[in-house]
């Protein structure tokens, strides 16, 4: 069933948006921010999270697979028959509901996981290759970044099951962590904000960033898991209880 | 074997299906026969496990269909439209409902032999037309080579030699030993194919029996079912 759900991921066109650019967006934005980036290192500012810092536009990748792996499922198949999904299709083949959103879910992993890995790879590379004196991060720090990375995956899946479409959850996603970010904004009311994920889930690896409050790197991580293990429970709940 | 058992089926307030009983059994084709809105597709997705019934049970080959651990190799169905996303690939769309169930990539390329779509694999399901949807629909019902089939409307939009294609593989399959139940409001056509004939109207089983038992003393199946439903145009 797994295989089933990866030939379906990597079978939509949408999904290979989300590899491309997630895939090449943080190293193309460490090559063009190079000089100003020198520069920087010459005033002598903290370059400790240089290179994990610049993962962050490449979630867009992870962002737009775990959105798309549910919402194809709700995508009318065409205007003969507009109420039909493939949704139909994957039920009438894969009937046991929790199975089936496990199988997603492990296929979703799998794919976020693996750009994550490359994405780290061929940016701290890049880094490392036009800033050769700053210290490459821990490996513990960059195990840190792939799991974020694959935990907004699952974020967005999860947002995705609740709200059955894929415009909404997306447009949010993208919007929130490119042009203004609603949870950085909510920090400066309340600090709870702190704890939301998009805001809590950068402390598992980065350290110099303006955060509102200090949260250790396993702390943090707790809380993210946390938080996409409550939504995933929801979600599957609500997918169990309604009907296609 | 199809065992459909005292059905009940709420959506909101309306009361759609009302104790619906009735069986489809092997080696035959059995016409599921009501006009739109009877509860006909209401009926075969609560079959499917797709939609829940508030009462009542529906049985294949004694098991419910959710119970089924590789579904397609006992049953196979045509819903709605071709159930690819549009985007996908008619082979594409094949290979992962193959490997859902665990069937070789190869009963791929044969199910599109049987349908006459081996020639349009490579196209987007998208940009297919309304017949050649329905087609890819049934190449997916057929990937596990089940024993029963269970097909909603399979002859709206296709042409006339596609009618004849389909009534004809129907019958070979009942031929076969498969258990073939086909819903439609098509009345010539369903007298022209089918061995066994349940009659839904508004939710509720009105008949059921041999073709020749449903049509009694009337000329036509189209002539007992307006008897029987008492609705004129």
């Amino acid at each position: 069933m797994v295989s089933a759900e990866l030939r379906k991921l990597l079978g939509l066109p949408t999904a290979w948006i989300g590899i491309v650019l997630g895939t090449l967006l943080a190293p193309v934005i460490v090559l063009l921010n190079a000089p100003y980036v020198r520069d920087l290192i010459a005033a002598g500012t903290d370059t400790s999270d240089l290179g994990l810092q610049d993962l962050g536009i490449g979630l867009i990748g992870p962002m737009v697979l775990g959105v798309v792996v549910i919402s194809s499922e709700y995508t009318s198949t065409g205007p003969d028959a507009p109420r039909a999904r493939q949704l139909t299709t994957t039920l009438a083949a894969m009937p046991d509901r929790l199975r089936l959103l496990t199988a997603k879910s492990v296929a979703l992993v799998v794919v976020a996981a693996a750009q994550a890995a490359v994405t780290a790879a061929a940016t701290l590379t890049l880094t490392h290759v036009l800033h050769p004196h700053v210290p490459v991060p821990a490996p513990a720090r960059i195990a840190a970044a792939v799991l974020y990375w694959t935990l907004i995956a699952l974020l967005s899946f999860a947002i995705t099951l609740i709200t059955r479409n894929g415009i909404v959850p997306l447009t949010f996603l993208i919007i929130n962590s490119t042009v203004v970010s609603v949870s950085y904004l909510l920090t400066k009311v309340t600090d709870l904000a702190a704890y939301l994920p998009d805001i809590v889930g950068p402390q598992m690896f980065l350290t110099t960033a303006d955060f509102p409050v200090r949260i250790a790197p396993l702390t943090a991580g707790l809380v993210m898991t946390a938080w996409i293990a409550a939504l995933l429970t929801i979600g599957a709940i609500l997918f169990h209880r309604r009907d296609p | 074997m199809i065992t459909i058992d005292r059905v009940s089926r709420r959506k909101g307030r309306a009361q759609i299906l009302h104790d619906v009983t009735f069986e489809a059994r092997p080696g035959r084709v059995t016409g599921f026969l009501g006009q739109n809105g009877a509860g006909k597709t209401s009926t075969l997705r609560v079959m499917l496990g797709l939609d829940r019934p508030q009462q009542g049970t529906a049985l294949i080959c004694g098991r419910p269909y959710r119970d089924l651990r590789r579904p397609l190799t006992t049953v196979g169905a045509l819903l709605d439209g071709s159930g690819a996303h549009r985007a996908r690939t008619a082979g594409a769309h094949l290979r992962w409902v193959a490997a859902s169930n665990g069937l070789p990539g190869s009963r791929v390329r044969e199910v599109l032999d049987v349908v006459g779509l081996a020639g349009d694999a490579r196209k987007r399901a998208g940009r297919y037309s309304l017949g050649m949807s329905r087609r890819l629909g049934l190449a997916a019902a057929l990937l596990g080579d089940p024993s029963v089939l269970v097909l909603d409307e399979p002859v709206n939009g296709l042409d006339p030699a596609g009618i004849r294609w389909m009534r004809e593989f129907l019958r070979d399959q009942a031929a076969r030993g498969r258990t073939v139940l086909l819903s439609s409001h098509l009345m010539g056509e369903l007298a022209s194919i089918a061995d066994d004939v349940v009659v839904i109207h508004q939710g509720r089983i009105l008949v059921q029996g041999t073709l020749a038992e449903v049509t009694g003393g009337h000329a036509t199946l189209e002539d007992a079912f307006f008897a029987l439903t008492g609705s004129s145009w």
